[in-house]
């Protein structure tokens, strides 16, 4: 895969500088969940509410994860979600595997900006192949233009998460269609931004708050049992008739 | 969702009889008949001519009453089908019990006394039959109404309509919301909420001219599969059915 190298601030943003183009994947005669050594490998920054990715292998990584400074972190759901598919390991401070009932437990706390529902779409949607990314949160420093007064980077990571849980009725992810030639650094408008809107279905005036500043048609998600059901909820004018 | 028209033809017959025409020739019919109906708790029976049967019939008011009379044909019209044509197209008038029933607001009162939601549905009802389209109940459906472009008897219904306002409960929790898209999807039509707002102030409700303020905001209900959907952008490739994200990796 050729990916340009569109940041001119940094020379190391390119994505992918970073990853190994490493065929070691033997997945063609395994089982489809066979946890393999020599997996990626990300570390668990809690300040941040992400873990900052130290080891990538395959391709997985042009979906997944965002670049700052020509690092890549990602969330909560795309950690809990490689790690299920036995393709991540998530390391403490101490080197320590974290073991899938701490990431659980970690989605379950809701302190990472996703909770339950939100990592059942996320999970649904990737294992069918969409590309998703939290809603109005840029794949690259490129969009990212979040400068605090220090400077730091980090902060504008961890401004983002207090965007999450607002109120019931919210946009969570955006979604891009099963895509080999995605670009982090273009990836061009979500076919649909994936939201939530709590315990019952989203009130007309929900939904017209969200597409009133969103362009991307909406899809609210409900999530029972462990089944993820879309529903469009659409403002249409039917015609007047001869 | 286009149209599905029931046989060959039957497009073209409908652009020929549109069905604001049918709803004019029976306006005029009626009026010059001086139809009268007969109001009752739940419905109007209107004594009609067998040729402005066949025009309510045309533009779907009412449901024709069998009976051996051949003279004169009843139709049995809803409370919004017979006060559609009683303030909207002002073609009929009604009696009850045998006494005339001059004032518009006293028979609006007595509708809204036997069904307190009639403000609401009438209004739902008033929106769409003055965009011409042809309405019917939706009971089958479960559903308020049924919504067809023209005749039923050229076209299927395209949306089943549930009337929405500020304190109905209707679809409040997402198993309503399941069940009315998937009967809506079973008989291939899409669910079409109509909500009715404005008019919080009760006692306006006391007159038809109350009609004035509400305002009718359409919205269609759909679900959406994401396993059908994955190759329908016209921007990337064709992918094949990707079950784990290691697809990715295959060129």
């Amino acid at each position: 895969m050729e990916e340009e190298c569109w940041e001119a601030s940094s020379s190391s943003e390119t994505e992918e500088a970073w990853f190994a183009a490493d065929d070691d994947e033997e997945f063609h005669s395994g089982p489809k969940l066979q946890f393999r050594v020599g997996s990626s490998k990300a570390r668990w920054v809690t300040e941040l509410g992400m873990a900052e990715v130290e080891v990538k292998r395959g391709k997985l990584w042009t979906t997944t994860g965002i670049v700052r400074t020509g690092k890549t972190y990602c969330f909560i759901e795309e950690a809990l979600y490689l790690s299920e598919i036995g393709e991540l390991q998530i390391l403490s401070d101490d080197d320590a595997v974290i073991p899938l009932k701490g990431l659980y437990e970690m989605v379950a706390e809701e302190k990472s900006g996703c909770c339950w529902e939100s990592y059942e779409v996320y999970r649904y949607l990737k294992g069918l192949g969409y590309i998703l990314g939290r809603h109005r949160v840029p794949w690259t420093s490129k969009g990212a233009e979040i400068m605090t007064p220090s400077g730091e980077e980090e902060d504008s990571v961890t401004k983002l998460l207090g965007d999450m849980l607002l109120s019931d009725a919210r946009a969570v992810f955006d979604v891009y269609l099963p895509n080999s030639r995605f670009k982090k650094s273009s990836p061009g408008e979500p076919s649909f931004v994936a939201c939530l809107s709590g315990d019952s279905p989203p009130s007309k005036d929900d939904v017209r708050a969200l597409q009133s500043r969103i362009a991307a048609p909406l899809r609210f998600c409900h999530i029972s049992q462990g089944r993820v059901s879309f529903f469009s909820f659409s403002s249409i004018d039917l015609p007047v008739l001869p | 969702m286009a149209p599905r028209w029931k046989w060959k033809g039957a497009e073209a017959k409908a652009l020929a009889e549109p069905i604001s025409k049918s709803v004019s020739e029976l306006q005029l019919s009626l009026a010059k008949t001086e139809s009268t109906g007969s109001l009752s708790s739940c419905n109007v029976l209107l004594a009609v001519e067998p040729e402005q049967a066949e025009l309510l019939d045309r533009c779907c008011f009412g449901r024709l009453v069998l009976s051996a009379e051949k003279v004169k044909k009843w139709i049995q019209l809803s409370f919004e089908e017979a006060f559609y044509l009683l303030y909207i197209l002002k073609c009929i008038k009604l009696s009850r019990q045998g006494r005339f029933l001059e004032s518009e607001v006293e028979i609006w009162m007595y509708m809204r006394t036997k069904r307190p939601n009639f403000p609401v549905f009438f209004k739902a009802y008033s929106h769409l039959r003055s965009k011409n389209w042809v309405l019917r109940s939706g009971l089958q459906y479960g559903v308020d109404f049924v919504a067809y472009r023209h005749h039923p008897s050229l076209v299927h219904s395209e949306y089943s309509v549930l009337v929405q306002s500020g304190d109905s409960d209707r679809l409040r929790v997402w198993s309503d919301v399941h069940c009315a898209v998937r009967l809506s999807g079973s008989v291939a039509k899409t669910l079409l909420a109509l909500h009715v707002s404005g008019n919080s102030n009760r006692e306006d409700l006391n007159l038809p001219t109350c009609l004035g303020n509400y305002r009718v905001e359409e919205q269609t209900i759909s679900r959406w599969s994401p396993e059908l959907s994955r190759e329908d952008d016209e921007t990337t490739s064709p992918k094949p059915k990707v079950t784990n994200v290691s697809n990715l990796k295959t060129p």
